[in-house]
């Protein structure tokens, strides 16, 4: 009987929401594809649930023209105002952005170190993969070999997952030299994944699925791959084991090699990034899809609710398979790529 | 669009986060996990090695348990048999020195016997030449009652010391 009323409750919600949510935006058209970035972007400030006016206020710094540092809180630039001369763009190239006028009246993007939302995100998730690590760290020195037990032994398990599955069976001997880096890589990525799937406040800054992100990630694996790479990968790079024309009149292989070394980890930024802000994109879109239909009567409104929600919490159990997936794939790659300029010339001599 | 362009005030922040991030958790993160996974495992091996060792010795040492039973089980019978042998071998002794002793005792015995049937043969004698000597003095008082008689005597004596000397 409970859960009978339970369901009418949430059905009748669902086809009263709506309704009243697009009566409320004044009539005008909405800007689906605008909220729709709007949620994959950054922001200077945390939205809040349930209020479009409000936000969780977050710190501003930035560097003006002439070297002066500004650091105030967004909610002094929030709806339109101009703070110390700054303020953010309504349109143009830096839409958006925090932008100052210069002495001219010209409109410049002032150096711009703001902790944002995906910053404080950033942040949220070194503590978390922090305490998460350090716990099991802690156990291990308090217990000597005794083995965890629930939260510790779960992300024990993860870790010895990813080490003894990923590192040890790919770069063996190397195995412990590497392994700091990687297993770092694994777990931010992971945490910043699944709190990206979290829908207030601790999470749900699209922040793996910023190319920024994966950019610093990517290039972090290249500088690993290649300033431990050892004297048989460059020489494989610049002298391959090919035929002679193919490396000396035109050096046909070294070029492609050279553009090899670049061409992964473009691989790694573009794959997380694009397939986490994918995740987003389409649980925000099935979301907006409620409020396409709205106007179209209760019935029609009502059924799109239905369906979106579940949908919705469909996109977004795959994405917590996706999220696991990705981080441990770029670990993965990164351990094939750091494991390949680690070899030594095996059949020679 | 702001999606595909990074912001540089981002890659700052990745880039501090991580680097933060890396160095305390390569400091005193992974170092210890690491260690103490590895450890654990070299444990447990040894644990079962160890576990496979003493159930080998186990093994090993209930059939030496056996061999000394059996063994101990031989020299009992060894040891049973040799005090049979030793105690027929007492009796047959003890029998023979008693054999001997009686012996001895019955040749004692046997002299001490002769010896006083000898003195008794020799008492006999004594007595009977005494009484012998008694009736002859008898007899020859009787024959002797004449004078004739004792002188004619005397001279057969008398001839017969003559014949001797």
């Amino acid at each position: 009987m409970k859960k009978v009323f339970l369901i009418w409750a949430v059905l009748i919600l669902a086809f009263i929401m709506p309704k009243s949510l697009s009566a409320s935006s004044e009539g005008g058209e909405l800007a689906i594809k605008e909220t729709i970035f709007h949620h994959l972007g950054d922001g200077y400030g945390w939205e809040v649930p349930f209020s479009h006016h409000h936000r969780i206020p977050l710190p501003i710094i930035v560097c003006d023209n002439d070297g002066v540092w500004h650091c105030f809180m967004s909610s002094r630039v929030a709806h339109g105002e101009t703070y110390d001369g700054f303020y953010i763009a309504e349109s143009g190239d830096y839409k958006g952005k925090v932008v100052g006028r210069d002495a001219n009246g010209t409109e410049y993007r002032p150096i711009d170190l703001s902790i944002t939302k995906n910053v404080l995100a950033l942040f949220i998730s070194v503590f978390v993969v922090l305490l998460c690590v350090m716990s099991v760290a802690r156990w291990h020195k308090r217990n000597g070999y005794k083995a965890p037990r629930k939260g510790v032994g779960a992300i024990e398990a993860l870790i010895s997952f990813v080490y003894d599955g990923v590192i040890k069976s790919t770069l063996k001997e190397n195995a412990r030299r590497f392994a700091p880096y990687l297993l770092t890589v694994f777990f931010f990525i992971f945490v910043m994944n699944l709190l990206g799937l979290i829908v207030i406040f601790p999470g749900g800054a699209n922040l793996t699925g910023n190319v920024a992100v994966t950019l610093v990630l990517a290039t972090l694996t290249f500088l690993v791959t290649n300033i431990f790479g050892t004297k048989h990968y460059w020489k494989d790079i610049f002298w391959p084991d090919v035929p002679l024309l193919l490396k000396f009149p035109l050096p046909i292989m070294p070029v492609i090699e050279i553009f090899g070394m670049f061409t992964k980890p473009a691989a790694l930024t573009v794959r997380l990034f694009a397939n986490m802000m994918g995740g987003h994109m389409i649980v925000i879109a099935l979301t907006m899809l409620i409020f396409i239909f709205a106007p179209m009567g209760a019935a029609v409104a009502g059924a799109t609710t239905v369906v979106s929600v579940i949908f919705s919490i469909f996109m977004l159990l795959i994405d917590v398979l996706v999220s696991f997936i990705q981080a441990y794939v770029f670990t993965m790659l990164s351990t094939i790529f750091i494991a390949l300029a680690q070899e030594n010339p095996h059949h020679e001599e | 669009m702001e999606l595909f362009t990074p912001d540089f005030g981002l890659i700052f922040w990745m880039f501090v986060s991580f680097a933060v991030l890396f160095i305390l958790l390569w400091k005193f993160g992974w170092p210890v996990i690491l260690n103490g996974i590895d450890g654990r495992a070299d444990l447990i091996d040894k644990g079962v090695e160890y576990a496979q060792n003493a159930k080998e010795q186990l093994d090993h040492a209930r059939e030496e348990a056996d061999k000394y039973i059996a063994d101990a089980r031989r020299q009992q019978a060894e040891l049973l048999r040799e005090a049979d042998k030793m105690k027929t071998q007492i009796i047959e002794e003890a029998r023979e020195a008693a054999q001997k002793e009686a012996q001895k005792v019955m040749d004692a015995a046997k002299v001490s016997i002769e010896q006083s049937r000898k003195e008794a043969e020799q008492n006999f004698r004594n007595e009977v030449s005494v009484f012998a000597l008694d009736i002859a003095s008898k007899v020859v008082r009787n024959q002797l009652v004449d004078e004739k008689a004792q002188t004619k005597l005397v001279n057969t004596l008398l001839d017969e010391i003559e014949k001797q000397n």
